[in-house]
């Protein structure tokens, strides 16, 4: 198949997955956006200033990507076993690949609004420069693309579960890797225990982009570390899912 | 009708499990262009898994089946290019309108955005769902839903349409409705090949049928050959305590009711008489699909000859 037409129908089940949703439920994305700050209305009340707030606003841009990601998984799901437009997508002359980065970009393309609200707060507090932004952006898709596969990974392993099992598991995927783990707070609060950022996809970019900030001071060797692991365990991620995904079932 | 649309060689499907389901025993059949097959069986009879292997969702044991003389084995990219797919039970996305489903699944299969836009222009007219296009399928009825994904089929370019029980939960108008696009899609020379245990929509709209049963064909051919493999031609309804007459003629009961099988129309017209005179009600018509269904399958067991 054709590397356009495959690019093509992966951007066309993206926007069929968001533009409907975007266009008549707008409150959604809103609810995005809130879930996100959460955290940062509370950094607020009971921080003792700093650059706390700019720490949240991190965690903010990373948990909208990052739920975006675990979001593509449960999708994937719900249309294979209700809706069954996946079902239908198999018998077209569409791309496996075209399908699974289509699903795992719409959500993408509904937590964009957030991003640029939140990155719009960081470029106003001065953070935020074109020289940080050329490592941010890499680091968010690369975070995105980890959070999905894995949402592909438990929507793979998982195929026979139901949704109420899926949709808790995805809740706990979040708090376990948004909220719990160093993204909303600097990882130097954690101390000795300060490498358990690196092992986690979202903490890890949260302390890459801080770095980037130079709200984190990390050796270049420790850079290179960090994005190595990232790529690894999205690469990781990605082999499973590939291993165990069936587009045609035997 | 032209020849090879699609053609399966003894297809066989065995789901390996807890237990083995032998779901496919060697199905072979063929559909033309310019002609709607139908499969017809009781639930569980494979039917659904032969249009899943013929789409090219699931891989076949054994056997191999060609849709425009492609391979669903070894060519599966190949026979995507041709066709289009309702599948069983499915439910509409509710944030989609009808014009998104025909649209967007027009362009997904390679078609340009003008074409699509006329192809879905039609489609939602033969469904008619054309005045209600932008409204969200969360608002249509259960079959103006059904109609909508429907037409995610018709606005295709595809020769051959498989649509898995299309109609079940539809009322007879919204039922008619599809039947009418279908046959207007086969005039114009596409493949269609549908599964129902519907007995009316099988009589109504196929060109030939495959009665399926326990993952084997059990009859197939044109809607008279079928109905001439049982030697009864005629059968009697009577309503009330009916008394069976004569050793040789079939009964079946159904409650107070008892459906008399007959081979001929005079047999059928003295027995009716009879009845008559008994008090009871009755009336005579020609078998249906649907008796010679039951006694294809053996599914009723209720005889008292």
């Amino acid at each position: 198949m054709k590397i356009r037409k495959i690019l093509q129908d992966t951007f066309m089940i993206a926007w069929i997955k968001s533009y409907p949703d975007f266009r008549r439920n707008p409150l959604m994305l809103l609810l995005l956006a809130m879930i996100s700050a959460i955290p940062l209305f509370f950094m607020l009340m009971f921080s003792s200033g700093g650059n706390v707030i700019v720490h949240g606003l991190i965690g903010a841009m990373v948990s909208s990507v990052s739920f975006a990601g675990v979001m593509a998984g449960i999708q994937d799901i719900s249309w294979d076993r209700y809706v069954k437009i996946r079902e239908m997508i198999v018998a077209m002359p569409v791309h496996p690949a075209s399908y699974a980065l289509g699903i795992a970009l719409a959500p993408l393309l509904i937590s964009i609004p957030s991003l640029i609200f939140f990155g719009a707060i960081t470029v106003f507090l001065g953070f935020l420069t074109l020289e940080t932004l050329v490592w941010i952006v890499p680091a968010l898709i690369i975070v995105w693309a980890a959070m999905s596969t894995m949402g592909f990974m438990i929507s793979t392993y998982l195929f026979k579960s139901s949704m109420m099992v899926l949709n808790n598991l995805s809740n706990l995927l979040g708090i376990g890797f948004i909220f719990i783990p160093p993204v909303y707070f600097s990882e130097a609060q954690l101390g000795s225990l300060s490498w358990i950022s690196i092992i986690i996809p979202t903490s890890n970019v949260a302390g890459l982009i801080r770095s980037s900030m130079g709200l984190l001071p990390l050796s270049i060797e420790t850079v290179i570390v960090r994005w190595a692991v990232l790529i690894i365990t999205t690469s990781a991620f990605i082999i499973l899912t590939f291993i165990k995904a069936k587009w045609r079932e035997k | 009708m032209e020849p090879g649309a699609v053609k399966s060689v003894d297809l066989c499907k065995t789901y390996h499990g807890k237990d083995e389901i032998e779901a496919l025993r060697g199905v072979s059949i063929d559909v033309s262009k310019g002609e709607l097959f139908t499969l017809l069986g009781p639930n569980g009879a494979g039917k659904t898994t032969f249009l899943r292997i013929i789409s090219t969702q699931l891989l076949a044991s054994g056997g191999d089946a060609y849709v425009m003389g492609h391979s669903v084995t070894s060519e599966a990219e190949e026979v995507r290019e041709h066709i289009a797919v309702v599948p069983q039970d499915v439910a509409t996305y509710n944030n989609f309108t009808p014009w998104e489903y025909a649209y967007y699944f027009a362009r997904l299969r390679g078609i340009s955005s003008s074409e699509a836009k006329l192809k879905a222009q039609e489609a939602l007219r033969a469904v008619d769902l054309w005045e209600l296009r932008d409204r969200m399928c969360q608002t249509l009825s259960g079959g103006e839903k059904r109609r909508a994904i429907i037409a995610s089929v018709l606005s295709s370019n595809a020769d051959v349409l498989m649509l898995d029980e299309p109609t079940s939960g539809l009322d007879a108008v919204a039922r008619r409705g599809v039947w009418s696009a279908l046959r207007e899609l086969v005039r114009n020379e596409k493949a269609i090949l549908l599964t129902t245990h519907m007995m009316e929509e099988a009589e109504m709209i196929s060109d030939r049928i495959a009665i399926v049963n326990k993952g084997s064909v059990v009859a197939c051919g044109r809607l008279e050959e079928i109905k001439g493999l049982v030697k009864e031609r005629f059968r009697v309804v009577i309503s009330g305590d009916f008394k069976q007459t004569a050793d040789h003629i079939e009964v079946v009961k159904l409650g107070d009711r008892s459906i008399v099988y007959l081979k001929t129309q005079d047999e059928a017209v003295d027995l009716l008489k009879a009845t008559l005179k008994m008090n009871l009600r009755a009336e005579y018509s020609p078998v249906t699909l649907e008796d010679v269904f039951v006694k294809l399958v053996g599914g009723f067991d209720n005889h008292e000859n």
